[in-house]
């Protein structure tokens, strides 16, 4: 996948393209909305994450140019602005998410599967990992054509793990994803571990391979390595 | 005391001593003025029993009329000095008079006389004329009750005027001070220009004016700069959370390194959860999150208690909750945060197989706990930064909490009804 950060802020940008690059993508900064303008009129990528506040312009004008030009990236605002207003402008106008700051590395790479899964699987709905068969629309999980029922937050946590494949997901990350920040349960771990056990025990049951590993009690890996 | 009290007691009191002197000056001034008058009458007879005497060489005939009176006695030459007295008048009483049956023989009344001398026939007399003095007397009296009668007149117009002219005349000012009752530092709603023109009023209002406009600039001041930190922290705690998730990908940690970085991971979330309240608060009281919509809340409710199922559930807490349907209209971002805000309280602060019900009805939504077996300090639980010792939340869920009830203009109440702890939210 082909990927353009445009954040004006080093130390994000540099984490958010390192997570990237490393699960096999290529990507692409701009630190600037002159910069930024200047690649998005000559690429094109599967998604452009866009920082709304740039030190020389309004991140919204990019998306604005974006569909002037009727390209089909897919765009995921990344705001420090929590506000609705903004939210709805940037959605009207064609992004296809939005994302407040501070985030989860996690959550970013979930999101922009999700865009990009969109996107490119136009018509099928189906998302494959090794012998798991996840149809997205239907949200129906098999294992080697064996269903397997699993509660709403475990299908979201699953959905989740495969966007995250190889890469060590925080606790906190896991729990702001499944019960939102607005949600203040600072010690809700242990229904996390509950929700991993599910899965994994369900999935295994159906012949699939363990692929959940605990990362040294800080968060949780799904890989097939 | 009320400045129309105070006044009309002041007011009232110097008035009465006014008068009471000048009562008293008028009083002196007419009984001087009428008894002067009476010694003239007095003089012209003495001047006539002087002509008299002149002429005759003998005395004239004592007579009495209906108010004078004149006796001759003989005195030692030389004895009587010419004066001027108050003495009693005599008064018979004529048969068949028109006046009080004939009793006595009549009466004494108050007089005034002069006693003078004459030389007749060689001997010497002292001369006493009195007149009545009642006619005068009557007079004075007269004309003081008048005059008494107008000065309490005088003073029952003038304190009726007052209580209603002065109360009128304040008008403006208790205006001024139900704006002032009114005002909220937080509202948009300016002090409005009070109509009148006392000058006095005038300065009072506008200062009033002035002086609200300038704590709202103040406290918006306020407002934006604690809005504005909030932001520029957005930033740092994103790279320090972008940071973090970098870093526990680089394998091999061991158990002490992977305890820290745990550590590290709750402080940042709780940092971030401090800063997201403190822009929330901000916002609310800011108005700026006002799309309102119509919200079923019993869906809501419902939909808050399957979110927080496992929770329930792990802690072993007893739910029990009867709903019934109830339409607001506000903006559902903030009755979430509302409800998860209750919910997540009455779970965080209960104990394990402990209980919790919730009740929704038209008019108002309790959320009860069971917990701690005493009562909370009520007004402080809902002050900013307030916490329980060894709560993990940021101290600003039921501050947020009541500020959403009330831009919604409901009210949010706590109330310990042992062993449950109750919120209500009213409608």
């Amino acid at each position: 996948m082909k990927i353009l950060i445009i954040e004006d802020e080093e130390g994000l940008r540099e984490s958010i393209e390192e997570y990237f690059t490393e699960s096999g993508n290529i990507c692409e900064t701009a630190s600037s909305y002159q910069s930024a303008l200047a690649k998005v009129n000559l690429y094109r990528y599967d998604c452009i994450l866009l920082d709304i506040t740039l030190p020389d312009g309004n991140g919204i004008d990019i998306l604005k140019s974006l569909k002037a030009h009727s390209h089909p990236d897919g765009v995921l605002i990344i705001s420090a602005k929590n506000s609705l207003d903004d939210k709805l402008e940037g959605l009207n106008i064609g992004a296809d998410d939005y994302l407040v700051k501070p985030f989860h590395l996690s959550e970013l790479k979930a999101r922009v599967s999700a865009i990009i899964r969109r996107k490119t699987y136009s018509g099928s709905n189906l998302l494959i990992f090794n012998e798991i068969t996840i149809d997205l629309l239907a949200k129906d999980v098999k294992v080697d054509k064996t269903t397997v029922k699993f509660t709403r937050k475990e299908y979201a946590l699953l959905l989740y793990f495969i966007a995250n494949k190889g890469k060590v997901v925080s606790k906190n990350a896991i729990a702001e994803h499944l019960w939102g920040d607005g949600i203040d349960m600072a010690n809700n771990f242990d229904f996390i571990y509950s929700h991993i056990k599910n899965i994994r025990k369900k999935l295994m049951e159906a012949g699939c391979k363990d692929y959940i590993q605990a990362a040294y009690g800080m968060g949780y890996k799904f890989t097939d390595q | 005391m009320k400045l129309l009290t105070k006044y009309n007691r002041v007011n009232l009191i110097t008035t009465i001593i006014v008068m009471l002197i000048t009562g008293i000056i008028y009083y002196q001034a007419i009984s001087w003025i009428l008894i002067s008058q009476k010694d003239r009458d007095l003089v012209v007879e003495e001047n006539e029993i002087f002509d008299y005497v002149t002429l005759n060489h003998h005395l004239p005939q004592t007579f009495e009329s209906n108010d004078q009176q004149i006796t001759f006695t003989p005195a030692t030459p030389g004895s009587i000095k010419r004066e001027f007295i108050n003495t009693e008048y005599f008064e018979k009483w004529d048969k068949g008079s028109h006046k009080k049956p004939c009793k006595g023989k009549g009466e004494y009344e108050s007089g005034r006389g002069l006693i003078s001398s004459v030389n007749a026939d060689g001997k010497y007399y002292k001369i006493l004329i009195i007149e009545s003095k009642v006619e005068t007397e009557d007079l004075i009296r007269i004309i003081f009750s008048i005059t008494i009668g107008v000065i309490l007149l005088l003073l029952l117009v003038l304190v009726v005027t007052n209580r209603l002219i002065l109360n009128r005349l304040w008008q403006p000012f208790y205006n001024i001070m139900k704006e002032l009752r009114l005002f909220n530092i937080a509202d948009t709603k300016e002090i409005p220009h009070v109509d009148n023109n006392i000058d006095e009023f005038k300065e009072l209002n506008n200062a009033v004016i002035d002086m609200a406009a300038r704590a709202k600039n103040d406290y918006k001041d306020l407002k934006t700069f604690t809005e504005n930190a909030s932001h520029e922290l957005l930033t740092p705690i994103a790279v320090i959370n972008s940071k973090l998730d970098t870093l526990i990908q680089t394998e091999n940690f061991n158990e002490r390194q992977s305890k820290l970085l745990n550590d590290l991971y709750g402080a940042v979330s709780r940092l971030n959860r401090l800063n997201q309240s403190l822009l929330l608060l901000v916002k609310i009281e800011n108005r700026l999150l006002h799309e309102k919509q119509q919200i079923n809340l019993r869906e809501l409710v419902e939909e808050m208690i399957i979110q927080f199922e496992e929770i329930f559930h792990d802690k072993e807490l007893k739910l029990t909750y009867k709903l019934e349907d109830k339409e607001i209209y506000a903006s559902r971002y903030l009755v979430e945060i509302l409800l998860s805000n209750l919910i997540s309280n009455a779970i965080r602060h209960n104990h394990a197989a402990g209980e919790i019900i919730i009740n929704l009805t038209a008019d108002s939504l309790i959320i009860q706990n069971t917990g701690n077996n005493e009562a909370l300090p009520d007004e402080k639980i809902f002050t900013r930064f307030h916490k329980s010792s060894g709560s993990e939340g940021s101290g600003l869920g039921l501050t947020i909490s009541r500020q959403i009830c009330e831009s919604f203009g409901f009210s949010l109440d706590y109330k310990f009804q042992p062993p449950f702890h109750t919120f209500t939210v009213r409608f």
